[in-house]
């Protein structure tokens, strides 16, 4: 049954294929609009690192102005970055399952084969980082603890710049020239890219991870200026690099920890507190005790990283599907009542009014994958140039889920578009047709 | 009129009129709120920074030998610098400054008023400039003067601290800080650790954070711009000349020291991509509202038409009772317009619920009454003509139709 069914209404779109291929382009439309923006939407605000992410927690101390506080519209929040002299002193307490402090800095890499040294963002940090946030490596691994404080001369490299200078494969061992200073490559990483780059959301979060990773013993030595937001609130005179950073209440330093029990947390909490206390004794910390451990879902809602625009585009991109189909049932009824007298007379020669309107429903059902298909293929292109529009660097990696969304958006507005005009075909009275024939 | 028999007849065909009642209200809602979002950020993308954008170039160098390190041999790197730039044919005027106007990266600081208490200080984006910095800007002086030579401070007396800097502010952080009128005024940071003279008030000029509510909150300050790592300059060209300067200047600099990195930009790329957010709503805004448009169109354009067809006797009927050409035509025009017009009453409700929507959730601005005025205009018009296509093929439907069969 379903099969002829099936058939009649395969019989019935090619009848009239101009007006069904119209129809396909309308559902193609609309679902290719709304998965695009609707994707773009989830790929940012979904869970960045689901499996984990409310075991990770970033660190932050109130150090701040006596007078103000650091967010003057969220009053309760301590400032979203730490001092260095605050993220070198909490480092090391051994409660956290990993740990790291990291910051960006721009520095001269000159490569080998002769041509001009260039500038590049390379991310200083302990070598946690790939731990906490499963960085995913091709070739070698993360440097060891040793090599945080020495510090020693490793770096992590990504696809992109072991491509650059040495031609992709397997380099680990091989050299970097960086400002004065060679270092030894550790680790490769795999394709890596984040829909946000929740270590560091300040500044522009959707951009791509950095593509070199040194230790953050570095930073000294390399007098490696933050390239991120600095924010300060304290005057102080300070003579040198090497002075800011041990008395600077500038704050620069991203700080991550993983906690993995209850029991961590406390336990960190009542560390990083008792330190707090034992600065302020010392003058340090004006502010009430106000220390947050935050979770990483957290962090993203106070920073307010999720972009309104994409939120925003996504509902007016669903509406549009939703003119879409009031169009697709106008047409649809246009075209079944025109076919009236035929679904009279299947009436009166023993077809069930549930024949009828299933038949139908099918036509438009039919109809609805066709154009959904179309759609969520138009949809990768529509996406593509969007986000060129809105970011520059390595587009967002996409997954099967979008072609399912569009699929499944096609055939929700095909069902609540073919419905009504269904109905209406399969409630016509025989005897008015027979008549007229 | 026949307004009367419209609306029955209407009646009878509840389908279509809900139809084209419902793709109008829903049309009007998206776009209206299409449209607030759009003007927004054309507001954004159109105020004026006070600059002559059109014609500047922004330039970094970021040095790696060890000798920049050396605060004489920076000094003296800084003056051949400009002079090369200066010489340059096309070139009007070159300053050094250590941030560059509406790039979104900056410094910012507070001031008060000379004694004033700490919570009445205005948070001003601050750029220290070498000599010419006002004309390579290209802003306005409301009041005062520009700086002169004598305004910067000699390395010795920067070093020996407390140096009381003069200094420019823009019209809107004077105003604040003294509405009586700054010049000649003493300013003080935050703390009072730092003191400033006001020597002069300019108009208007954007800081680093063009979008941000306090963009037109700037101070100038002279001084020695750029360090070990980092020195900029802007360059500011004789009207059309940016494009054969722009090719000129890294050769030019590399050929008076290689060992750094030189990157090149106009204003324009450096205010393209500030607003790269604002130009990309802009672009996908208006192309849904294009496709909407399209769609809503060909939606009613298809309703009209079935409904013709599916009226033929009746209008040849009327046709042949002596109605003419022209009734006919002014029938589905008419019609249209009532099934538009109600729709559109009914889309009001709509797009202030898809606003406040909107607002909670995507900080979308509110729409105003001007605005659903205007797109309810259009929104008719648009009817009106999606109606004319098929509502012309009736009028060509002849008296004889009303005694055929289907």
């Amino acid at each position: 049954m379903l099969l002829y069914q099936l058939r009649m209404a395969a019989l019935s779109l090619r009848r009239n294929l101009v007006l069904t291929l119209v129809v396909v382009a309308g559902v193609a439309l609309g679902v290719s609009v709304a998965t695009a923006f609707v994707t773009i939407d989830r790929l940012i605000s979904s869970d960045p690192i689901p499996h984990k992410s409310d075991r990770l927690r970033f660190v932050r101390l109130d150090s701040w102005d006596p007078a103000d506080p650091f967010d003057s519209d969220r009053p309760d929040l301590p400032p979203n970055q730490l001092t260095y002299q605050d993220a070198l002193a909490i480092h090391g307490s051994g409660i956290p399952t990993y740990e790291a402090a990291m910051y960006k800095s721009r520095l001269t890499v000159h490569p080998d084969n002769g041509e001009r040294p260039w500038r590049e963002v390379v991310r200083l940090t302990h070598g946690d980082l790939f731990d906490l946030f499963d960085v995913p490596f091709a070739f070698g691994s993360r440097w060891d603890a040793a090599a945080d404080g020495g510090p020693e001369p490793v770096v992590v490299i990504d696809t992109l710049i072991n491509e650059k200078l040495f031609g992709g494969g397997d380099s680990v061992g091989r050299e970097i020239r960086i400002e004065d200073r060679t270092f030894v490559v550790v680790g490769v990483l795999d394709e890596w890219r984040p829909p946000i780059k929740m270590y560091d959301v300040n500044n522009n979060p959707y951009e791509e991870p950095e593509s070199i990773y040194i230790p953050f013993g570095f930073a000294q030595p390399l007098e490696a200026t933050s390239n991120g937001n600095t924010n300060g609130w304290r005057f102080q005179d300070l003579d040198g690099w090497e002075e800011y950073l041990a008395a600077s209440e500038d704050t620069f330093i991203q700080y991550w920890v993983q906690l993995d029990t209850q029991e961590q947390v406390g336990r960190f909490q009542s560390y990083v507190d008792g330190y707090a206390e034992q600065q302020k004794m010392a003058g340090r910390f004006p502010r009430p005790l106000n220390n947050l451990l935050q979770p990483l879902p957290d962090l993203l809602l106070t920073e307010e990283v999720r972009p309104e625009e994409t939120r925003g585009l996504a509902i007016i991109s669903i509406l549009f599907l939703v003119v879409c189909s009031v169009n697709l049932i106008g047409v649809l009824l246009g075209k079944f009542l025109s076919r009236a007298p035929e679904a009279g007379i299947r009436r009166a020669l023993g077809a069930s009014r549930r024949t009828i309107f299933l038949q139908h429903l099918l036509e438009c059902e039919l109809v609805a994958v066709a154009g959904g298909l179309l759609g969520a293929g138009l949809a990768v292109p529509i996406l593509r140039w969007v986000e060129k529009l809105f970011a520059q660097g390595e587009p967002l990696a996409l997954d099967t889920g979008m072609l399912f969304a569009g699929i499944a958006l096609a055939l929700v507005s095909g069902l609540v578009a073919g419905l009504y005009p269904s109905w209406r075909v399969c409630r016509v009275a025989p005897a008015t047709y027979l008549k007229l024939q | 009129m026949e307004l009367g028999p419209i609306f029955r007849a209407l009646l009878r065909n509840r389908s279509r009129f809900w139809l084209i009642t419902l793709e109008i209200a829903l049309t009007l809602a998206v776009s209206v709120n299409c449209f607030v979002i759009l003007q927004r950020e054309r507001d954004r993308l159109l105020r004026p920074s006070g600059l002559d954008e059109a014609n500047q170039i922004v330039v970094a160098t970021e040095p790696w030998s060890e000798e920049f390190a050396d605060d004489a041999f920076l000094d003296l790197q800084r003056e051949e610098d400009l002079r090369r730039l200066r010489a340059l044919p096309g070139v009007r005027a070159v300053t050094a400054m250590n941030q560059i106007p509406i790039s979104r990266a900056g410094s910012g600081t507070g001031r008060k008023a000379e004694g004033a208490d700490q919570s009445e200080s205005v948070f001003v984006g601050y750029f220290y400039v070498a000599d010419d910095a006002l004309e390579t800007l290209g802003v306005e002086l409301r009041e005062g003067r520009g700086f002169e030579p004598g305004d910067f401070p000699t390395r010795e007396e920067e070093d020996a601290g407390d140096v009381v800097r003069n200094v420019l502010l823009t019209a809107d952080v004077a105003d604040r800080l003294y509405p009586e009128g700054a010049l000649g005024k003493v300013i003080q940071n935050d703390g009072g650790e730092v003191s400033n003279v006001v020597v002069g008030v300019i108009e208007q000029m954007h800081n680093s954070w063009p979008t941000s509510t306090a963009a037109d909150r700037a101070m100038l300050l002279p001084g020695r711009p750029g360090h070990r790592t980092l020195m900029r300059y802007l360059i500011r060209t004789e009207p059309g000349q940016v494009d054969p300067v722009f090719s000129r200047v890294e050769e030019e600099l590399l050929a008076a020291n290689t060992e750094r990195v030189v990157t090149v930009q106009t204003m324009t790329e450096v205010k393209n991509r500030t607003y790269r957010v604002s130009r990309a709503m802009i672009t996908v805004l208006v192309g849904v509202m294009i496709l909407l448009g399209i769609v809503t169109g060909l939606g009613i354009i298809g309703l009209t038409a079935f409904s013709v067809t599916e009226r033929t006797r009746q209008i040849g009927t009327r046709r042949a009772l002596g109605a003419g050409r022209f009734d006919i035509l002014r029938y589905f025009l008419l019609e249209n317009w009532m099934v538009t017009g109600f729709g559109l009453v009914l889309g009001l409700g709509l797009t202030f619920g898809l606003n406040y929507l909107l607002v909670q959730a995507a900080d979308a601005p509110k729409v105003g009454g001007e605005l659903v005025v205007l797109v309810m205009a259009g929104l008719w018009l648009l009817g009106q003509l999606a109606a004319l296509a098929p509502a012309l093929r009736a009028t060509r439907i002849a008296p004889v139709a009303a005694t055929r069969t289907i």
